[in-house]
């Protein structure tokens, strides 16, 4: 395996791995400014209007964030019927065939996220409601973590070519 | 090709390209997107990544991550075997004694958590090596944990009735009160069949010895103080939010804070077991959110379809069917698919077709999608421990002591899926079992 492509899986498997770091500590994130809503409303009655809007932006950055580190550590549900009887071998060889599925799918979500962000930008768009946040930062956001999760495919194809090489993964 | 015909296609494409072993998401976000580019060419571009706002203004699915947080927080907190031991001393002297605590402890798991994981790992770490070490039958047991921790769904609160709730447009309250007495039912039917199959074989369950069980009654009743913990996070959570304290979401990072709370108090909290909780809650959490922004775009290309034209057309139309003939068929349709068909992709891709059809059906009596969503979430218990395809069997595999063989898991389970159809039965003979108590609670 040419050095330049094991340079790229391990930076790439690098990246998301600290994007992910990141991302899961969201998740207390979310628990406090929840709490913080129901605390507010209930104890000290001064509600805050923004919480729940707040926590619905924050897990739309968690679970793309962790996108990229999910596809790495291999945490995605699969129908593991057949494919658990393979070899190691077969597993690889399979999962080069349908990793098409993986970046079709990625490729037009990437497409559709740019489209929408550049709309966002050009118009300024904002989310209806009373705090009335704009859109555009989220947008980016997803099609910065949509483009770490393609860069992570082509990452597992490499990998999957190394085992059918029965090279040593980088 | 007619649009019947595509939708078949897309259909079986997806079916086909599940068994090559590809993560679910991807295959079902690729069959999306192809059909998106072939039908409306570059125009519908935007369509699956759209999906990603649809999923945005679903705030309930913000309880999705706290209650997974809050099942592994659970288990790793120590209250689990406090109860455990509690309730080993108070049922030691029934025949069967260990595997009827291990089904109270599911309920209370359940009564805590709105997902199965919770009490599979509790069930599988705690309850089942201390039942084999007693000599407990490996059969019994391994069915008594997958079977119990699958009432996660039905008892509240439920993540699984959240997402029917986002779907049908109903209460979640309403859908959370109507799983109770089903719940409660299905539970005793466990309870009643254990004890039956111990009195009639006591092999299969020996009882404690004597001089284990020979404790004062004052310690014993110290026992009982494992009890309030657990409780006290259920007032906080379920309590609070039925009677409008707090909101859903909010009363889901009630539930993730108390036990954070209860884990600090046993003395379990550390910084490596908050960052470990807070990776395995990233990866279920992603894997759940990904597939459903896939399957919301699949949706949106068989709604453009008109597939619930086409399906009533179908059972109503060129069939014949009576109203519960109808249910009847989805019954058996969810739970088939259930077999094959990750559940919660099921939910997203198949619901948006029967919700509009039961809404259509006059089946005598009000409240029709409550009473839906407790026979969908019981057929999902169902599917969850059904082979070839279930989270609750994959779970068991990956945390069960060696000597339970995957023999063992498939053996196991049919009792409890008798059961549970009995009890999806029952509540579809007598609706009232489901809709009584969020009737009486919303009367008051």
């Amino acid at each position: 395996m040419p050095a330049a492509l094991q340079l790229y899986v391990r930076l790439v498997d690098r990246l998301s791995g600290y994007v992910g770091v990141v991302a899961m500590y969201l998740i207390f994130v979310m628990l406090g400014v929840l709490l913080l809503d129901a605390v507010t409303r209930n104890v000290v009655d001064y509600p805050l209007h923004w919480c729940i809007e707040f926590a619905q932006f924050t897990l739309a950055a968690y679970y793309f964030m962790g996108g990229a580190l999910t596809l790495r550590d291999n945490d995605h549900v699969r129908m593991d019927l057949f494919y658990d009887r393979l070899s190691p071998r077969g597993k690889a060889r399979l999962d080069l065939l349908t990793a098409v599925c993986l970046l079709v799918y990625l490729g037009v979500l990437l497409f559709g996220s740019v489209s929408s962000t550049l709309y966002a930008i050009e118009t300024n768009e904002r989310r209806f409601s009373m705090w009335n946040p704009p859109m555009a930062p989220i947008k980016v956001l997803m099609v910065c973590c949509i483009v770490l999760m393609v860069l992570q495919g082509i990452s597992l194809v490499i990998k999957n070519i190394a085992v059918l090489r029965q090279e040593r993964t980088p | 090709m007619n649009d019947t015909s595509i939708a078949l296609v897309m259909f079986g494409g997806m079916l086909a390209l599940l068994l090559t072993g590809q993560r679910v998401f991807a295959v079902i976000g690729f069959v999306a997107s192809t059909a998106v580019l072939a039908l409306y060419g570059t125009g519908g571009v935007e369509i699956p990544f759209s999906a990603a706002f649809k999923l945005f203004n679903w705030f309930p699915m913000l309880t999705l991550p706290l209650f997974i947080y809050m099942g592994y927080v659970l288990s790793e907190s120590g209250i689990a075997e406090d109860l455990y031991r509690m309730l080993h001393v108070w049922f030691g002297r029934m025949a069967g004694g260990l595997a009827i605590g291990t089904l109270v402890l599911m309920v209370i798991v359940s009564a805590m958590n709105g997902l199965s994981v919770a009490g599979m790992a509790i069930g599988a770490t705690i309850a089942l090596p201390e039942m084999l070490r007693r000599g407990y039958d490996k059969v019994l047991i391994t069915g008594v944990v997958q079977g119990g921790s699958s009432l996660g769904i039905l008892v509240p609160p439920s993540v699984v009735m959240v997402l029917f709730g986002m779907i049908a447009r109903q209460p979640v309250s309403q859908l959370w009160l109507a799983g109770v007495i089903p719940g409660l039912i299905m539970a005793a039917m466990f309870i009643l069949y254990v004890s039956l199959r111990a009195r009639a074989n006591p092999a299969l369950a020996p009882t404690v010895s004597d001089e284990e069980l020979a404790m004062p009654l004052g310690e014993k009743l110290k026992l009982l103080r494992f009890g309030i913990i657990p409780f006290l996070i259920f007032f906080a959570m379920t309590g609070l939010f039925v009677t409008g304290f707090t909101s859903l979401v909010e009363s889901a990072a009630v539930g993730a804070t108390c036990a954070t709370l209860a884990a600090a108090v046993k003395g379990r909290l550390t910084l490596t077991m908050l960052h470990q909780t807070a990776r395995k809650t990233l990866g279920i959490s992603c894997m759940f959110l990904w597939l459903i922004l896939a399957a919301l775009a699949f949706g949106a290309v068989f709604d453009g379809l008109g597939a619930v034209r086409a399906i009533e057309r179908l059972f109503i139309t060129d069939w014949e069917l009576t109203p519960w003939q109808v249910v009847i068929m989805m019954q058996v349709s969810f739970i088939v698919m259930g077999m094959f068909l990750d559940d919660t992709a099921m939910l997203v891709i198949v619901a948006p077709l029967y919700v509009p059809l039961v809404k259509l059906l006059d089946l005598g009596f009000d409240n029709q999608l409550i009473w839906f969503g407790v026979l969908y979430t019981m057929t999902c218990q169902i599917a969850y421990i059904t082979p070839p395809f279930g989270y609750n069997l994959f779970l068991m595999r990956a945390l069960a002591p060696k000597e339970i063989s995957l023999l063992d898991i498939y053996r196991s389970i049919w009792p409890f899926v008798a059961m549970m159809a009995l009890t999806i039965a029952l509540v579809m003979l007598f609706p009232q079992l489901a809709l009584w108590l969020p009737e009486t609670v919303r009367g008051r």
